[in-house]
């Protein structure tokens, strides 16, 4: 599977995060391109304190409400379990890094693994069955 | 199976997902899966809706044998050979 992930929003990386984990249940291979506004999420002071949800947002307050109510693990740690569990490849966009001031990889959480070309993107989408764009 | 027949099985892992939500309780039983032998049986406890359709279909992906559910009182006891 490759996942263009685009969204910058917890509501959006949560959704990506129970995706991943059924991509792990299944053994799948994992692509994901940290694109954008996701570069903005993916930096180490940004990961952990951004709250920023992109849809129904005048029920934000509910909306994290619930997933603290139903235990869902912040979108950090599910992408960490996935990775634990299946080959999980994460890419940050070289173009994005830049957006967001972060040049090194070091700039990004530990779950990163290394910056790339759209070129690296095209090539996994070209051989995936599943693509996705979030 | 039948409810009788599910509920009378000797279960050589059982696993408490109901505090979980999806993809908890899968991938909860991806992790305990590992720890039984083949022919084992595994019972999956999970309180969502989800996951009682997930787990057969991951058992038809993964060549294992689904051999049932049992709803309890606000959970599911989902019953699988490996």
């Amino acid at each position: 599977m490759t996942l263009a992930l685009f969204s910058g929003s917890v509501d959006k990386l949560t959704a990506a995060g129970v995706i991943l984990g059924g991509a792990a249940a299944e053994d799948m291979d994992v692509e994901i391109f940290v694109l954008l506004q996701a570069a903005f999420a993916f930096k180490k002071e940004n990961a952990m304190v951004n709250d920023r949800v992109a849809e129904i947002t005048d029920k934000k307050d509910e909306f994290l409400a619930s997933l603290e109510r139903l235990n869902t693990p912040h979108w950090t740690q599910a992408f960490k379990t996935a990775k634990e569990m299946t080959n999980v490849k994460i890419h940050i966009c070289g173009f994005a890094g830049k957006v967001w001031h972060g040049e090194k990889l070091d700039d990004f959480i530990d779950l990163a693994d290394d910056i790339c070309g759209i070129g690296e993107y095209m090539a996994s989408a070209e051989e995936s069955d599943i693509n996705l764009f979030i | 199976m039948t409810t009788e027949e599910l509920t009378a099985l000797s279960v050589d892992k059982s696993v408490d997902a109901r505090g979980t939500s999806c993809p908890g309780p899968l991938l909860a039983a991806k992790k305990a899966i590992g720890q039984i032998e083949k022919g084992q049986i595994m019972e999956v406890l999970s309180a969502d809706e989800g996951t009682r359709r997930d787990i057969p279909k991951w058992c038809g992906k993964k060549g294992f044998e689904y051999l049932g559910t049992v709803e309890e009182s606000g959970f599911f006891k989902i019953f699988l050979r490996k």
